[in-house]
């Protein structure tokens, strides 16, 4: 009985202190998200008087529709098969005269061979299924080496030693920095002669001859911009790291020195297991940031190579087409919800009672 | 206490809803205050951007009309100077058929798509200030027979070539072809590098994936016959030898003399090349003569200004860019956001803006003006240049010019970067086209 | 041996925090260096580490682009406003936040999970899909530009505060909790008197970073702030810069702006993480 009331007790207070949270949330963003599934599903243009009709799941459907089609090799005359001269490889039919065009032209994404088979890969939008895989790519490795590097950082900034303070704040500034302002100094930094840095080092230590482009050479472009972010996001991971390792309390490690643990046992045992809740939050929170990014591609790839989120900017702005921007904010949304249902099956769930 | 926290709580809540409901400032323009104190004053809203003399020159215009019409109280706001900001920004007033601005500022290419938001002005009596314009930039600023905009300040592409380093390899003139272009700076190029200047390139453009690159690439094209990507009647011209051509050969340029960063390049980037004293040729807009001449440039003196080569076709090519005012349809005074329209466009306004800021006039006969001229010399071969002008087909294919012009930028930087041949881009190009128009 | 390896140890050690430390200050060192340069000394090729004259290649600073900045009378209404906008996000967020995550993560009652989950969600759209909305209902219901932003910036950093909060207060052993209710406490008083006072570390922690998201935040506030001038924060003030002729970017003026902005913050940060210490001491748990 007194349990029952105790429980009550404690349920009154929980909705209680929950609700001005709530209360913020709802007011500010249940109107905007509501519109944002209501728009994906008409053909509304924005900042425009045309008639706005539901048009059922098509915006989805050109998203996302994907086929693989079988190419066959061009013959000659002779019947041999054509030799590209350049690249010593068949030659094979052009994609577009194979690929279905009605009632959505499908194009080319890539293509590959399999067991001597070509085949070419073809979507209705193959500039949002590349910002999908250019996000999750950029993703997988900035969270990867953010962590690490945060990880490092925050170890080390919790020991004592001379100078510390400078070091916590010098740590900090990546992340104070106004992501347009550091974008801009990034792209300068590695522009493509000798007036970037990088390329003036680069040289010095014989990487490139001093007048690579690594903004706009397809297989670093991704690179350079995962530099930028490592740069900028390593601090947000070292800071909320440091702060779940501060409350580890020192008397445990002291016992475990003395029991003759070495410093790696002493990490992967101890440290690990403790820190694992703020390790579990930072990793959402950076992934999720991470899957949602847009300044960085905005500002260093415009229209170049997209993000899914600067993709639908584009789609919106550049293209008016807000039902189909609206959509593809819905998939974002999907995508990222996958992440997290996976990071909660990995980590056992946040939520449940301990 | 519980009781006590209990009332804190709700005394907080209740604290944050009564500031977002009755803290109310105002998102339209005419709040009670001004209009108490300018009672009969009609507030007109011009956007101008912070981009360079812009907000400067405008400014003054309008003060000069507040001193001619003392009814009229003319306000600025500044807008950011990237252009999709802009065009965002606008497009949310737009979207919220706000009448918080009268006048837009807005781009060349911009009438066309967001035709529906702005007033006509045909009917406020445009007809006396157009016939002194140039007709292909009224052309422009009409879509489906109203006129929408009137042209502020017009742009062309130039080439800037090295006066000192023309002499010292023995060339007379500039390059009257784009193969003599290469020959020419091939020659340049290899001498610099020789002589220890190992940045130095031929020829410097705007190769980036954006708005530019159509200007770059369409004075490739129309230069070589290749027709102007959609024709005013509407046919998709681009697929053919030409325009696969020139492309092709621009391809070339990439690595022998041209930077692969190029492929990077708008305008800004181009300029420090160029202006540094490391490249040959430059394509680039007319604003980067007067910075190339302040003191302490690295070429001050040393460069010059002309046409761009001629292709196939035989004559040259100069993508239009350029400004134009606009009022908008849902401004609460439309004859009087007309008329200031008008006056910032008129004949005084541009030879001011031309005197002292160097914008080029829509104005044909301010090219021939004495006092124009003295203050910039180099108007006078502009009127040359915007003879062989081409305008990018913004109007005709209104409202997808942005989505058009995107496919056709990608397909280019494509060929650009090595990925196909021109004949497949000028191919999927009309194919993407189709699709959206 | 223990001699040898501990040497060895820390002298990795102190290259690991030199690597990190150059890799990290390197482009704030770049700007503040740029910041010096004229327009021309900064198209030199190649870029030089100290500001030298292009032609005799001896140290020569200039002040043209901190003058440029410091003459900008929006510029430091901007630092002002974006101060206002980012404390009042920041202490909104942890008041409400904490009270929040003592819910989800002391007291048992149902729902949590789903509680937590939807919180999580309305992080989950990228930022131009919300803005559209966003803006009509603010123009709707005539809010100001402040408080628009400060509402706005809520969408992404209360959800923020909440799970890292929440993941702090589960860390902290239940005994604590437990001793203090058989003392005869209710639940909010353990929670005034006995958890937040262990929490500092993190509240510091979340308040500086949400602090920092709100000062930096730019596509909202460029949405909010365009008719309304004054409310103006520091990014959308930086977005105006102007270069003498149209189209040029003044590259050397942004990077003066950005070192003169984050300069206080550092001493902001500075000033906070001897708290992120002092907690450390003061939260030990004892026993």
């Amino acid at each position: 009985m007194q349990n029952h009331i105790l429980q009550k007790k404690e349920q009154k207070l929980a909705i209680l202190l929950l609700f001005p949270s709530f209360l913020i949330l709802l007011l500010v963003a249940v109107y905007p998200l509501f519109t944002v599934f209501q728009t994906s599903i008409t053909n509304k243009t924005f900042a425009s008087s045309s008639q706005i009709s539901y048009i059922g799941l098509d915006n989805y459907t050109k998203l996302l529709a994907l086929k693989i089609v079988e190419l066959d090799p061009v013959f000659d005359e002779e019947g041999n098969p054509e030799i590209n001269e350049l690249t010593g490889k068949r030659v094979y039919e052009n994609p577009t005269k194979v690929l279905p065009r009605k009632p959505n032209r499908y194009k080319e994404i890539s293509q590959f061979d399999i067991f001597g088979h070509h085949f070419v890969f073809a979507g209705t939008d193959p500039d949002f299924i590349l910002s999908v895989k250019d996000t999750v790519f950029f993703t997988l490795l900035s969270v990867f080496f953010e962590t690490i590097f945060g990880m490092a950082i925050a170890l080390i900034m919790v020991q004592n030693f001379p100078g510390r303070g400078g070091l916590r704040v010098a740590m900090l500034v990546p992340w104070a920095i106004p992501t347009a302002v550091s974008s801009r100094m990034w792209e300068w930094m590695f522009a493509s002669t000798r007036v970037g840095i990088i390329n003036v080092i680069g040289q010095f230590l014989r990487w490139t001859n001093g007048q690579f482009s690594f903004l706009t050479t397809p297989s670093t472009q991704l690179l350079s911009i995962i530099v930028i972010d490592i740069w900028k996001t390593t601090p947000f991971m070292a800071l909320l790291l440091m702060a779940g390792l501060q409350t580890i309390p020192p008397s445990i490690y002291e016992a475990a020195e003395i029991d003759g643990c070495s410093a790696f046992h002493r990490f992967w045992k101890i440290t690990l297991p403790l820190v694992k809740n703020t390790l579990v939050v930072a990793l959402i929170f950076r992934t999720l940031d991470s899957l949602r990014v847009f300044d960085l591609f905005q500002i260093v790839f415009g229209q170049k190579r997209y993000s899914m989120s600067s993709f639908s900017y584009y789609q919106l702005i550049n293209n008016k087409a807000m039902g189909y921007s609206s959509a593809s904010s819905v998939l974002i949304f999907i995508i990222i919800l996958l992440f997290i249902v996976l990071y909660s099956r990995i980590s056992g769930g946040i939520g449940d009672e301990k | 206490m519980k009781l006590f926290t209990k009332f804190l709580f709700f005394s907080f809540v209740l604290g944050c809803i009564s500031l977002s409901v009755f803290a109310t400032g105002t998102t339209e323009k005419k709040s009670t205050m001004s209009e108490s104190q300018n009672t009969n004053k009609i507030q007109l809203v011009v956007t101008a951007s912070t981009a360079g003399q812009e907000l400067e020159l405008i400014t003054e215009g309008c003060q000069k009309y507040m001193q001619e019409h003392p009814n009229i109280d003319a306000k600025i706001l500044t807008v950011p100077s990237d252009s999709t900001d802009r065009l965002g920004l606008f497009m949310q007033y737009f979207e919220t058929q706000s009448n918080a601005v009268d006048i837009f500022l807005i781009d060349g290419i911009w009438p066309g798509d967001i035709a529906e938001h702005l007033l006509p002005l045909g009917p406020y009596g445009a007809e006396k200030y157009t016939k002194d314009m140039f007709p292909s930039m009224i052309q422009n600023d009409t879509v489906n027979g109203k006129l929408l905009a009137m042209p502020a300040y017009t742009d062309a592409g130039v080439l800037y070539y090295r006066t000192d380093l023309m002499k010292k390899y023995g060339f007379t003139q500039p390059p009257q072809t784009w193969a003599e272009l290469k020959t020419m700076a091939e020659t340049v190029q290899k001498g610099e590098r020789a002589a220890g200047n190992q940045d130095f390139w031929g020829f410097v453009w705007q190769g980036n994936a954006y708005e530019g690159l159509t200007c770059d690439a369409l004075e490739w094209i129309y230069s070589e016959g290749g027709g102007s990507i959609v024709e005013s009647d509407g046919t998709i011209s681009i697929d053919n030898t030409h325009a696969a051509k020139a492309l092709d050969r621009a391809a070339s340029w990439i690595n022998t003399i041209c930077p692969e960063g190029v492929l990077g390049y708008t305008e800004e980037e181009s300029r420090a090349i160029f202006q540094a004293g490391n490249a040959m040729f430059m394509r680039n807009w007319p604003y980067c003569y007067s910075l190339g001449n302040t003191e302490g440039s690295m070429i001050k003196g040393k460069f010059d200004v002309t046409t761009l080569p001629k292709g196939a076709s035989g004559h040259g090519a100069a993508a239009l860019g350029g400004w134009q005012l606009a009022a908008s349809q849902y401004s609460d005074h439309p004859e009087e956001a007309a008329k200031l329209v008008f006056f910032l466009t008129g004949y005084e306004q541009q030879k001011m803006r031309a005197i002292k800021g160097s914008f080029e006039p829509t104005i044909a006969s301010l090219y021939k003006d004495p006092e124009v001229l003295a203050a910039v010399p180099f108007f006078s071969n502009m009127l040359d240049v915007f003879n062989t002008s081409c305008a990018r087909p913004s109007t005709v294919t209104a409202p997808h010019y942005a989505e058009v012009s995107k496919v056709f930028y990608s397909e280019v930087h494509d060929v650009l970067l090595g990925k196909e041949n021109g004949k497949t881009a000028v191919e999927n190009i009309t194919l993407n086209i189709e699709d959206i128009i | 041996m223990r001699n040898k390896q501990s040497k060895i140890g820390k002298i990795a050690f102190w290259i690991i925090v030199s690597v990190m430390f150059i890799y990290l200050v390197f482009p704030f060192y770049w700007a503040i260096n740029s910041s010096f340069k004229t327009e021309f000394q900064l198209m030199m090729t190649p870029a030089t580490f100290l500001p030298l004259d292009p032609v005799t290649h001896r140290l020569s600073f200039s002040l043209i682009n901190y003058q440029g900045v410091f003459k900008n009378p929006d510029f430091m209404r901007g630092i002002k406003n974006s101060a206002l906008v980012a404390c009042s996000v920041t202490l909104i967020c942890l008041v409400v936040g904490s009270f929040a995550a003592f819910a989800l993560g002391k007291l048992k009652f149902r729902g949590k999970k789903a509680s937590l989950y939807l919180i999580l969600s309305m992080t989950m759209f990228p930022q131009i899909s919300v803005l559209t909305g966003l803006y009509a209902l603010m123009n709707q219901f005539h809010v100001n530009p402040m408080l628009s932003m400060i509402f706005s910036y809520m969408i992404f950093t209360l959800p923020f505060t909440i799970w890292v909060m929440t993941s702090f207060f589960k860390g902290i052993p239940n005994s604590l909790f437990e001793a203090a209710k058989v003392d005869g406490a209710t639940s909010f008083q353990s929670f005034r008197i006995i958890l937040i006072p262990l929490a500092i570390p993190a509240m510091v922690t979340t308040g500086l970073l949400a602090f920092i998201a709100a000062w930096n935040e730019y596509l909202f506030a460029l949405t909010f702030t365009s008719i309304d001038t004054t409310a103006r924060t520091v990014p959308v003030v930086m977005a105006m810069f102007s270069g003498t002729i149209s189209r040029q970017e003044p590259f050397g003026e942004i990077m003066a702006a950005s070192i003169v902005v984050t300069i206080p913050l550092l001493i902001l940060i500075y000033f906070f993480q001897r708290r992120l210490i002092e907690g450390l001491t003061a939260g030990a748990v004892k026993g």
